[in-house]
């Protein structure tokens, strides 16, 4: 038996769309679900997975070209006798649509037959939004898709749907001038979880700016030790420590609310996530028990992780569990961000360039060592006040030397 | 011409749930009936053939209860009493299910209905044809078992299930062709009411596609009661000579001839759908006959849904009621559809089968690195108790996430066990969730929780192997 695969209704109002990709051959087999062409239209790119299991006997819209919803865009041989025979066109737009509006359902992880990709209630509450369940990557436990993965899908799809169409397609309209990069691992993992940290959290960012000049001086007391020691200490560690001491005052900075939103999770234990930049993208390495290391030990477990990041190397264990996190682009340059919070934490703390300039002191302008602190955080959590007394805390502590120095060794 | 906007043909365990799901969601609905209300689970299958399983299981305990210390003496059948019991069962339950429809305004039309065309349903009914306009149909006819070459049904000696469950009397001899569930409950249920029993099965072992270590059991059963088994053997005549027979076997060991009373044909089923006109309206089908349809029940044709045995196998009740509420609620526009994990079976051999997800062997060839525990009901309290220790619990996972891929249960209340297992899949527990479960003592589950104790690697009532 043959079942025509005709270009489906992608909605909104698209009446044809442009094949870009063929991501199986002629002859090829095919598992239902299975991602089976890319497609863009004026709105949107999308992967259709096949309605059906089978082999693609014909191919017959090439890539670049453009077909029209309901043109016969390939042809699949049913294998085995539990396939469908060829359905109308209304069943297949119908089945193709909701998949099709999930974005890049490729690197999903497909639940092999004979196991559960979420409850059957989560599966229901995802017929019910619209949402293809196997496209959803699963946060839950053994990688089960949860009711909130779900949500999130939903927001993601509405994000992508909302996109004007001013904006370049991701496809080059000059062949040449632009290049196409497929979303995918690493840039996939930040891109959901971005998406989904924005859409859930109350994002707030507080900024202050910090006078480091005892600290500039404690750390090039501390260097040589640190060089003895084979290792070479940053600002970095300092300032861990500082927000340490600050999140022990006040506790609901190192918080997070539980999966069931019934409950905000202090946590007694201090282990800090440092936002490193490497060649795949970002990845966020976790310090844990920070709070019982001193700056030495710190920098030494910050300058291991970041050597396996670079390297790929770092395992679940290294990336998981932060209660904070902590994001360094001083190095690079800028005044200050308005940083991402890193779910299901309640606040990121960015860190930046420090520099020399003129400040007030005592009615006299003096040349001081200054940078800016700016802590994005969770209103559902925190509010304003509480996030601004944290920060001058940890501001105040980073100012005192003394107390800086009695807490890092 | 009547009009609604599903009509439903056919009244079994399918088709009833759908026209009140159906109904429920505010469809008008028309079923289509030509027999009984109920189909075949309710009139010539689960139920009777449960009725008659339960009284020859009571039978045989009673026999034997003396070594229990109970003193029980001249227990005889009284195999019009039991038929008249048992009809009141059918009965008490088809009428529930015709209150069920009427309170639900779902309209019946007893008849034999044709689909001649995709909106437009011709009842044959006992008064003459009816037309039905209807926006929607759902064909729920289901099967009806096959018969073999040189094996014809005659309805005294070869005989279908069907008779089987009206016999006033367990045969003398009584053989058994085909070795699947519906043959090796009935092989169970009149060995105990004192039948001598063949079985002669096609495959290479009874029950096709079951955990051998479970069917070892249930045949070992059958064998110590004087059951004898013919594996990969076929019938290939059966002759009558007045109410005898004497079938003609074909085994690896060479020719065999039996003789027998009654000879029971259960060799599968096939898909009820000659009288409905599928081609004439393109509605596609497989190489057996099942009308296909894609997860929502639509088959090829828009509007016309199937639902139940007549879109194949698995040929189970609960099946095709689930199926039928997925039809109703696609039919009024909700994003229902069949995906669920796990269908579980249960077969009620002594000792009963029960099973959910995939056997050890289904595992590995689904390319799952899978292991798999048992624990025995021996070393059950509760299966002490109550005098029925055979069997065990298999339970199969992965290894490395706990995962639960499926059990099987071969028990004297494997039936009643197997649900917890179907949730736990379709839940994704994993074999840590089952076994920090805490199941009540003494009882069977207790049995699972131990296997998945056993999978977790700390059993507290079997020693580590």
């Amino acid at each position: 038996m043959v079942y025509e695969f005709k270009l489906p209704d992608i909605g909104e109002g698209v009446a044809e769309a442009e094949i870009i990709k063929w991501m199986v051959k002629e002859g090829e087999k095919v598992r239902e679900d299975q991602p089976l062409v890319e497609v863009m239209t004026d709105k949107v790119n999308v992967q259709i997975p096949s309605p059906r299991t089978g082999t693609v006997s014909r191919i017959a819209v090439k890539e670049g070209e453009t077909a029209k919803v309901g043109d016969t865009i390939m042809v699949i041989a049913d294998d085995g006798a539990s396939t469908p025979s060829p359905a109308s066109t209304a069943t297949t737009a119908e089945r193709a649509q909701a998949p099709a509006l999930a974005p890049s359902p490729a690197t999903a992880q497909a639940q092999p037959q004979g196991l559960a990709s979420a409850t059957p209630a989560t599966r229901k509450l995802a017929r019910e939004l619209g949402v293809e369940i196997t496209t959803v990557v699963g946060t839950g436990p053994g990688g089960r898709v949860t009711d909130e993965d779900v949500r999130a899908a939903v927001s993601r799809t509405a994000a992508a749907t909302q996109k004007p169409t001013g904006l370049p397609p991701g496809r080059p309209s000059t062949p040449g001038k632009e290049e196409l990069v497929p979303i995918h691992g690493v840039r996939k993992t930040i891109a959901d979880r971005m998406i989904r940290s924005k859409h859930t959290a109350a994002h707030v960012t507080h900024v202050d700016e910090v006078d480091v000049s005892e600290l500039v001086l404690l750390r090039e007391a501390l260097k040589s030790t640190g060089e003895k020691r084979g290792v070479r200490l940053t600002y970095l560690p300092f300032i861990i420590k500082a927000v340490i001491l600050a999140l022990k005052e006040y506790p609901y900075v190192n918080s997070s609310i539980d999966e069931q939103g019934a409950n905000i999770v202090l946590k007694k234990y201090y282990n800090i996530g440092i936002a490193t930049d490497t060649e795949q993208g970002l990845v966020v390495p976790v310090v844990k028990d920070a709070d019982r290391k001193d700056v030495f030990e710190l920098a030494r477990e910050i300058e291991q992780l970041a050597g396996k990041a670079r390297s790929g190397q770092l395992s679940l264990d290294d990336v998981r569990g932060s209660t904070f996190t902590i994001t360094n682009v001083g190095a690079i340059g800028g005044i200050f961000s308005t940083p991402i919070i890193n779910l299901p934490e309640a606040a990121i703390l960015g860190v930046h360039k420090i520099t020399r300039r003129p400040v007030v002191r005592e009615d006299k302008i003096e040349i001081h060592d200054m940078t800016y602190l700016s802590l994005s955080f969770d209103h559902r959590i925190l509010d304003g006040a509480y996030a601004a007394r944290f920060t001058s805390r940890v501001i105040e502590i980073l100012q005192d030397s003394k107390k800086l120095l009695a807490e890092v060794l | 011409m009547l009009e609604c906007d599903v009509a439903v043909v056919g009244g079994g365990t399918g088709g009833y749930v759908c026209a009140i799901r159906a109904a429920q969601l505010g469809l008008k609905v028309i079923l289509v009936e030509k027999d009984r209300l109920g189909g075949e689970c309710l009139n010539y299958g689960c139920i009777p053939s449960k009725s008659l399983i339960t009284i020859s299981k009571l039978y045989e305990k009673t026999r034997d209860a003396e070594k229990f210390g109970l003193k029980v003496s001249g227990v005889s059948i009284d195999y019009d009493e039991l038929q008249r019991w048992k009809a009141g069962v059918v009965t008490k339950l088809v009428s529930g299910v015709e209150s069920l429809l009427k309170g639900n305004h779902v309209a019946v039309v007893p008849g034999q209905a044709t689909i001649a065309e995709r909106n437009r349903l011709v009842v044959t009914t006992g008064s003459g044809k009816e037309e039905i306009a209807a926006k929607n149909i759902v064909i729920a006819t289901g099967t009806h078992p096959i018969q073999i070459p040189g094996v014809e049904f005659d309805g005294s000696v070869v005989i279908s299930s069907r008779e089987a469950l009206e016999l006033r009397g367990a045969p003398g001899d009584f053989l058994i062709i085909g070795g699947g569930a519906i043959g090796l409950e009935f092989a169970c249920m009149y060995q105990k009411l004192g039948s001598r029993i063949t079985i002669v099965e096609l495959m290479e072992q009874l029950l096709p596609g079951g955990d051998p270590e479970v069917v070892r059991v249930v045949q070992r059963k059958l064998e110590e009661r004087g059951a004898k088994v013919y594996l990969k053997s076929k019938v290939s005549s059966v002759s009558k000579g007045g109410t005898k027979a004497t079938v003609e076997i074909e085994t690896p060991q060479g020719r065999v001839s039996v003789g027998a009373d009654k000879v029971l044909l259960s060799v599968g089923r096939a898909p009820r759908v000659e009288d409905l006109n599928l081609s004439g309206l393109g509605v596609g089908t497989d190489q057996r006959g099942y009308v296909v349809t894609d997860k929502r029940m639509m088959t090829s044709v828009s509007g016309i849904y199937a639902i139940g045995d007549v879109r194949g196998p698995p040929l189970l009740a609960h099946k095709a009621s689930k199926e039928g509420i997925v039809a109703a609620e696609c039919i009024a526009g909700l994003p229902s559809a069949a995906d669920w994990t796990v269908i579980p079976e249960t077969i009620f051999t002594d000792p009963e089968v029960a099973s959910a997800g995939l056997t050890a062997d289904r595992a590995a060839q689904a390319g799952f690195q899978a292991k798999s525990v048992r624990f025995p009901f021996a070393a059950l309290g509760r299966a002490l108790t109550a005098g029925e220790t055979e069997g065990f619990v298999k339970v199969v996972y992965l290894p490395d996430s706990g995962s639960v891929l499926g059990v099987q249960i071969v028990g004297s209340e494997a039936s009643n066990m197997i649900s917890e297992v179907a949730l736990a899949i379709e839940m994704g527990a994993t074999i840590e969730d089952i076994a920090q479960t805490i199941h009540p003592h003494p009882t069977f589950p207790e049995a699972l929780m131990e296997a998945a104790e056993s999978a977790a690697g700390r059993p507290i009532h079997q020693l580590r192997l």
